[in-house]
């Protein structure tokens, strides 16, 4: 213990400001400097040249913000609207009925438990494009549970084919947090099929089939007959005439989506729907995209900029 | 009477027995003349017969092979006999199949293992007609050397493997003769069942094949069936050495019972008494605590159940796998399932004659599988079973028929044969399953099936002493038998699942058999002891 203690007179903490230049002297090499030069000829920046260059990276932020802006507007303006929520159909002369969101419970039958899970069976060389853009459309809706399998019938599948539903969903070990479950096989199957509620359901067989049972599932089905009719029609041309048929039928049915799409922006009208994925699909699929006449091409850059077709292009190599 | 009758009694007596005499004498006569021609008969044929054996030093029983000398003779398998070989002259070991004598020929069918090949022996130049009737005298399984000329032939000789060749033999030598009476024959073994009923030939029934067991693996399909099963162990140890498993080997003799008091064997030991392993679940556990993160282990499993099923030995062979997981136990799974599908693949891919040759006496159909392999989650199943119109609770286990059922349910829907089945209900597994933290009523444990039978069950086990204290008292055991075990996860144990599978078992439903003695080569169950 001290003896005796003493006040600390002055803080201990004071800065001192330790000069570091001992002999200042006046610039011998220029004349007459105002301080802007000078305080350049240091290295040192003029605050007003550092509030211009603020200025002009500020300007530069919002031209190319502006840019984006515009390219968002000009994808717009050129794509044609494909809203696919129910509460906007408004065609023919039934009144538009508000359908809400589609209830799952009341389409495909009660939950006991059981993840609802769509078992699509399908051959690694006939890839069905089109149950791959319903897939991304589901995907926006619902909670997918989405899976690859190769069936043990299959030896070898191509990379592309086994990530074509997308990077796995983070919680894809919880079965049970999913509400609708997508399982893709890989199988040495004829046709396609579909298996969902083996008890009360038969498959369904024929890729444009399972189309029309995943479309339903969205809730966004045309209301008035004559506009089912037609997308019916198209999605049996698409099927049969394009996909299956020779270059003669193949030439006839690019000619009449080419005259329809002078009409409308899209196959039925001013709606996007299944005819457009179903014929797009086919026409990608057989490699017509490239010598189609402009009006389809134009149709084939606006299903692309909507985006759902982005798994599809992968496939086509 | 008087003394003159009776003197003429005797007189006509020793007339009598003169008489008597006299022809027992011709009699006798004849009967030595007889003799004496036959035997100048056969002393003639047999002058004849030595005569005409030009062939006799190309055939005959070769003395026991005690290794004598060494003869540098190279013997062709039976496998091997292609028109490639067509008129060479080669020497077969091989057993007798079959054999047939028609008038101056004899067929006979050599097999080897799983190939067969017909080789016909005719009376002319080089064979003697004493050479065909000793080929046609040999018993059926006997080992021969045959020395014959390989021929090409025009038509496809159907019942045999070799369908292309034919034997024309040379020399014949009997090496090991078999017994005339065999306890049962081949081809019978080899018959399917609907067709012994229908053409009222004889099948064997397993019984029989079981007691007289070295006959009984001697047949195509047993031969297949073990060949297959080779392959299943040999796949499972490359997939998991390729995965960076180690191979360990666990005592089988331990002090405590492992699963639990009343389905294990007690031997003797010294001045105590020991166990039979039930499982090497203990072991492996410890391996890991032991740091060496991934282990297998194959080796006998012993169950002292009582239970007289299709599926149920008392003696198996355990392919055990255990692993310490990062963050979730599904990791392991995948591991798991993975090395399953490796193996379903390498079966499909290179045992295909096997898997044949079996379905010729067992149809059935081929194994499917998916891969990435499908899990469900037990309350999913428990709602499949629902709907199908099974009445159950949400924590019942499932009961056998329940099994199957799902099984089939799930191979209609998704065409898979194999599958896992996830968070099992925490009341029906062992006290060392991990709890589910979300869910306090269900585990961290699975179930794996195969064609709707379960092959592996396994968990994620508690690695913390003191959570395994608590589960094992509630489930009413006495600590001091386990304490070993509760003590080797106090010094620092890393999160681990695993499992085991039954390779019999395996075998059994990949090749879509019923009854899982006909993959245990000599298979022990609560009857059964010998051979």
């Amino acid at each position: 213990m001290p003896m005796y203690k003493v006040k600390p007179v002055s803080p201990g903490d004071i800065k001192i400001d330790l000069p570091t230049c001992m002999y200042k002297l006046p610039n011998v090499h220029a004349q007459r400097m105002n301080c802007g030069e000078h305080a350049l000829q240091n290295g040192e920046v003029d605050p007003a040249l550092k509030a211009l260059e603020e200025r002009q990276d500020e300007v530069l932020r919002r031209l190319y913000e502006l840019k984006a802006t515009v390219d968002g507007l000009a994808k717009t303006v050129t794509t044609p609207d494909a809203d696919l929520d129910a509460s906007t159909l408004s065609r023919g002369p039934a009144e538009a009925v508000f359908r809400g969101t589609a209830d799952l419970d009341s389409l495909l039958g009660k939950d006991l438990g059981a993840l609802r899970d769509i078992v699509i069976n399908a051959n690694p060389g006939h890839p069905p494009l089109s149950l791959l853009v319903l897939h991304a459309l589901l995907c926006q809706r619902y909670q997918v549970l989405s899976s690859v399998h190769v069936h043990s019938s299959v030896s070898v599948v191509p990379p592309p084919l086994l990530s074509c539903l997308g990077p796995r969903h983070i919680d894809s070990y919880v079965r049970q947090r999913f509400q609708l479950g997508f399982t893709l096989i890989w199988k040495d199957v004829s046709e396609l099929q579909m298996k969902f509620n083996t008890q009360s359901m038969c498959p369904i067989e024929g890729e444009a089939n399972v189309a029309r049972f995943l479309f339903r599932l969205l809730s966004a089905e045309p209301q008035d007959p004559v506009t089912v009719t037609q997308m019916d029609s198209w999605i049996d041309t698409a099927v049969f005439q394009l996909a299956e048929g020779g270059s003669k039928e193949q030439a006839v049915t690019l000619r009449s989506l080419n005259s329809a799409l002078g009409r409308s922006p899209w196959l039925l009208g001013q709606e996007f729907s299944l005819a457009d994925i179903v014929c797009a699909c086919c026409v990608l699929r057989a490699g017509l995209n490239t010598s189609a006449a402009a009006n389809v091409q134009r149709w084939l850059e606006s299903c692309q900029n909507l985006g759902h077709f982005d798994c599809v292009y992968p496939l086509l190599q | 009477m008087t003394k003159e009758n009776v003197q003429g009694a005797g007189e006509d007596e020793q007339q009598a027995q003169s008489k008597k005499a006299l022809k027992k004498q011709q009699k006798e006569a004849e009967k030595a003349a007889k003799k004496a021609e036959k035997q100048a008969k056969l002393a003639a044929e047999q002058q004849e017969a030595d005569e005409d054996d030009f062939a006799k030093d190309r055939y005959g029983i070769s003395p026991m092979v005690q290794s004598q000398q060494k003869l540098d003779r190279a013997l062709v398998r039976v496998q091997d006999l292609t028109p490639e070989k067509a008129e060479q002259q080669i020497w077969v070991r091989a057993r007798i199949h079959t054999s047939r004598a028609k008038g101056k020929q004899c067929f006979l069918v050599l097999r080897h293992q799983q190939f067969t090949v017909q080789a016909l022996l005719a009376v002319g130049d080089r064979a003697s007609k004493q050479m065909v009737k000793f080929a046609a005298n040999l018993t059926k399984e006997s080992i021969i050397d045959v020395e014959a000329v390989v021929k090409k032939v025009e038509q496809k000789i159907e019942s045999c493997s070799q369908q292309d060749v034919e034997l024309h033999v040379e020399r014949i030598f009997v090496i090991s003769q078999s017994e005339a009476r065999l306890p049962l024959q081949l081809e019978d073994a080899v018959r399917p069942e609907g067709e012994g009923d229908e053409e009222g030939r004889a099948t064997v029934n397993q019984d029989t094949r079981l007691d007289n067991r070295v006959i009984d693996l001697r047949t195509t399909t047993s031969q297949a069936i073990f060949r297959l099963q080779s392959g299943v162990c040999q796949l499972f140890r490359d997939t998991l050495i390729n995965k960076g498993f180690v191979e360990i080997q666990t005592p089988k003799i331990i002090s405590a019972a492992s699963e639990g008091g009343a389905n294990v064997f007690t031997v003797s030991y010294f001045k105590t008494s020991a166990y039979l392993a039930q499982s090497p679940q203990l072991y492996k556990q410890m391996c890991i605590c032991a740091d060496f993160d991934k282990v297998f282990c194959v080796g006998p499993v012993f169950r002292a159940e009582d239970s007289n099923t299709h599926r149920h030995l008392t003696e198996f062979v355990g392919l055990d796998i255990e692993m310490a997981f990062n963050y979730h136990y599904h990791e392991v799974i995948d591991s798991i399932t993975d090395t399953m599908v490796q193996i379903f693949k390498g079966l499909r891919d290179r045992f295909q004659t096997e898997i044949q040759t079996v379905n010729k006496q067992y149809p059935s159909e081929p194994f499917k599988f998916l891969e990435p392999t499908l899990r469900l989650e037990y309350k999913e199943a428990v709602a499949m079973l629902k709907a199908a119109g099974v009445e159950m609770g949400d924590e019942e286990d499932l009961s056998t028929p329940n099994e199957k059922l799902l099984g089939r349910l799930v191979k209609e829907k998704y065409d898979t044969d194999f599958y896992v089945l996830d968070k099992y209900p925490l009341a029906v597994r062992p006290f060392y399953t991990m709890p589910d933290p979300n869910n306090t009523k269900y585990s961290n444990s699975y179930d794996m099936f195969m064609r709707g039978e379960e092959i592996l069950s396994g968990a994620q086990r508690v690695h913390d002493a003191q959570l395994l204290t608590e589960r094992a008292m509630h489930h009413g055991i006495d600590l001091e038998k386990i304490k070993a075990y509760i003590d080797s996860f106090r010094y620092g144990a890393p999160p681990h699942a695993g499992g085991g599978i039954g390779l019999e078992r395996v075998t059994m439903l990949y090749l879509g058999l019923h009854n899982v003695r006909q993959t245990s080569m000599f298979p022990r169950d609560p009857k059964r002891l010998t051979p």
